[in-house]
């Protein structure tokens, strides 16, 4: 083993100087008991920084919209471009985001997908487009997507159930707009709370228990 | 695989743990390694099937950590752990949020066997007695006889007859003569997994709470000469004796990937003990004044903060009996002012040994566990959703980091069973640190002292190993490699 003659100490591995005061080691070289582990850098910190500025000019775009007038006939076909890139790109990061519970992903998606339609119906001066059509058939898609990937992939109840009753909740809403009279055509919110109803029914007969154990496990005070 | 419909148990985490989840990060990463040097060089297959072995008695360790609305939880699951060559540095990020992953490793390199555990998990003494069951079943498959003693019990210190009968009936004692019985007795009906990740993964206070074990003044109570504690964890409160306004805080540059500056001191224990009991203190407050000593040389405790501070971690199971391998420490904070009476290395180590003592009597620490209760059954507690507790409690562990100068943990004096005694030389122990600290245990009459720092500067350490050296210890020091010039010279 090695020895520091300044520090006087014995150093174990292939170390030409003292790690603790650089002095020169004399004598034969032992190896270390601890491995040299190559320097890793992470991209998780440009992945955050790309994150979250891609983040800011999604929001920023969002807001930018304001500044144009509702019927302003020049800025329509721009705006409609400018959204659908924005929306598509807040998608995809949520997907990248989420990628590793499809259920959640699923949830999230609805939830932004269905927002992001409201505020553009409104910048285009209220249609109630969004209520009437997109809105329901998103919901209830997604209820049908959620369906066919839970079993395909194969995932266990406990990790799905609450994203899946979470998918139900927002797939009942259209039956609150069609209540309140807010939509134009009524068939596309009436399938999609029917659509919804069913599921929630087959969730609480079939599953109720693995839902009362999440909602307990998740819950718990 | 778990039958259709099976769900899952769970248990909550408790208060101690959740201050990990909310201060842990790139640099701190609250993961701490237990290793051991062994005679030979390590066989990963054998200590694949010891691991696996183990795993059936540890149910908790299964354990994967979730996140609930109000608290995280732990939830058990079916994976499986490999033993996997050292390719990382020491005390590398486990817990990921959103990745279901075990929440321990166990890597080898050489000769060395090494378990990484996320603190949340454990603390250090819960995974000293894992390690133990892991190199008693690495040692049995490694060298098989005819004449083996029977394989160790589960937990290799169960507290003495005495403080058992002290205890007026309840469940614990119901729990902890069931344990020492199926120990005994290889026959006795096994609980089935259930019941047993639902007991192993009750928190340490529960179980103390259950039984009366700590009346004030008469708790089993040996004075702590040497508190073997476990990693040293952030305070989750204030001190018996109240911390300086201001202390004195190592800075430095950090290293380049966020790894831990490992430095590690071994050496005999006896010279180190013999030098402790001149001064009349126990080792680990001797060794505690040696750092500060070493800060002191390098220029800390200057004429703007002369107050160097010390978190010290106290194992509870000393005073309040458990089984539980969960967390279940308390943390104390020791402090000198130098330049405001005598600054003799054996007169600080007095004063930090008598601080110590305070914060360490049982009353002292029963009313602590109480508090910690009291804190995570508070109303307002339960409500407050779990990202905001997280931020919460970073701004108190933040706090806390700033009456800091130093952190030290010592597990104290190893005992393995046979046969992984007679293979096992060196055992190691090591945190990821957010300040400088070191952490002490010692096995065989090797006491190892590994340094971590989130700096790349050594200067305290070498003034550390020097004035072990003046006094005549033989020191010897392995060092990883850390730097990016300290990397490109390896070979050379």
């Amino acid at each position: 083993m090695r020895r520091c003659p300044d520090c006087r100490l014995a150093v174990e591995g292939e170390w030409a100087r003292c790690p603790l005061c650089t002095a020169p080691l004399t004598g034969e070289s032992a190896p270390s008991p601890l491995p040299a582990v190559p320097l890793r850098f992470t991209r998780r910190r440009v992945l955050r920084v790309l994150t979250l500025t891609s983040l800011a000019v999604i929001g920023l775009s969002f807001l930018a919209q304001l500044l144009f007038d509702a019927d302003r006939e020049s800025i329509g076909a721009l705006r409609s471009i400018w959204l659908g890139v924005v929306a598509t790109w807040l998608v995809v990061l949520v997907a990248a985001g989420k990628r590793r519970n499809l259920a959640k992903f699923v949830v999230y998606l609805v939830a932004l997908a269905g927002g992001v339609c409201v505020y553009w119906d409104y910048l285009t001066g209220w249609d109630a487009w969004s209520l009437t059509y997109v809105v329901p058939i998103l919901c209830a898609s997604s209820l049908v997507g959620l369906m066919i990937t839970v079993r395909v992939i194969r995932m266990p109840v406990g990790d799905h159930v609450v994203y899946t009753g979470l998918t139900v909740l927002l797939g009942l809403t259209p039956l609150v707009f069609l209540a309140l009279g807010w939509v134009g055509t009524a068939i596309p919110s009436a399938l999609c709370g029917a659509l919804s109803l069913v599921v929630l029914a087959a969730l609480l007969t079939m599953r109720g228990g693995a839902v009362r154990h999440e909602l307990a496990t998740r819950l718990h005070l | 695989m778990r039958p259709a419909g099976h769900r899952r148990h769970w248990v909550r985490l408790d208060n101690a743990s959740n201050i990990f989840l909310a201060a842990h990060s790139e640099v701190d990463t609250k993961v701490f390694r237990l290793g051991a040097e062994l005679d030979h060089e390590v066989d990963p297959a054998l200590l694949q099937e010891a691991l696996e072995a183990t795993l059936e008695r540890f149910p908790l360790y299964r354990a994967v950590l979730r996140r609930g609305v109000f608290w995280y939880y732990l939830q058990e699951s079916d994976l499986r752990p490999v033993v996997v060559p050292e390719t990382e540095h020491p005390c590398a990020p486990i817990y990921q949020a959103d990745r279901r992953t075990l929440l321990f490793r166990v890597v080898h390199h050489r000769r060395r066997v090494g378990l990484e555990v996320f603190h949340a998990l454990s603390d250090g003494t819960g995974a000293l007695w894992f390690l133990t069951a892991l190199l008693d079943a690495y040692v049995r498959r490694r060298f098989p006889a005819a004449d083996q003693p029977p394989p160790a019990p589960e937990r290799p210190d169960p507290a003495p007859e005495e403080a058992v009968h002290t205890l007026t009936t309840d469940s614990f004692v119901q729990h902890f003569r069931r344990r020492t019985r199926r120990a005994g007795r290889a026959g006795a009906p096994r609980e089935t997994d259930h019941e047993e990740f639902l007991r192993e993964a009750a928190p340490a206070v529960l179980t103390v709470e259950r039984a009366p074990a700590a009346p004030p003044g008469q708790a089993p109570h040996r004075p702590a000469p040497s508190p073997p504690g476990r990693s040293a964890p952030e305070p989750t409160g204030r001190d018996a004796a109240a911390p300086p306004r201001r202390v004195h805080r190592v800075r430095g540059t950090r290293t380049p990937d966020h790894r831990p500056r490992v430095l590690e001191l071994s050496m005999p224990v006896a010279p180190v003990l013999a030098l402790a009991r001149e001064e009349g203190v126990a080792m680990s407050m001797y060794l505690t004044a040696v750092l500060f000593e070493a800060l002191r040389r390098t220029g800390a405790g200057g004429r703007a903060a002369p107050t160097l501070a010390a978190s010290v971690p106290v194992n509870l199971r000393q005073f309040f009996p458990s089984s539980s391998a969960r967390n279940f420490f308390a943390t104390l904070t020791v402090a000198h002012t130098y330049g405001a009476g005598d600054d003799a290395l054996g007169a600080v180590a007095r004063r930090l040994q008598e601080d110590f003592r305070a914060g360490a009597a049982p009353a002292a620490l029963a009313q602590r566990v109480r508090r910690l209760l009291r804190l995570e059954r508070a109303p307002l507690a339960r409500i407050v959703p779990r990202p905001l507790k997280d931020l919460l409690l970073g701004q108190i562990n933040r706090a806390n980091n700033r009456g800091l100068t130093v952190a030290l943990s010592n597990l104290g004096r190893v005992t393995l069973p046979e046969p992984a005694a007679s293979h096992v030389g060196r055992m190691q122990f090591q945190v990821s640190a957010a300040r400088p600290q070191f952490c002490a245990i010692s096995h065989a009459g090797h006491l190892t002292i590994t340094f971590t720092s989130p700096f790349v500067e050594t200067d305290h350490v070498r003034e550390f190993a020097r004035l072990l050296t003046a006094e005549g210890v033989e020191v010897t020091l392995a060092a990883s490699r850390t730097t990016e010039a300290e990397l490109a010279a390896v070979g050379r």
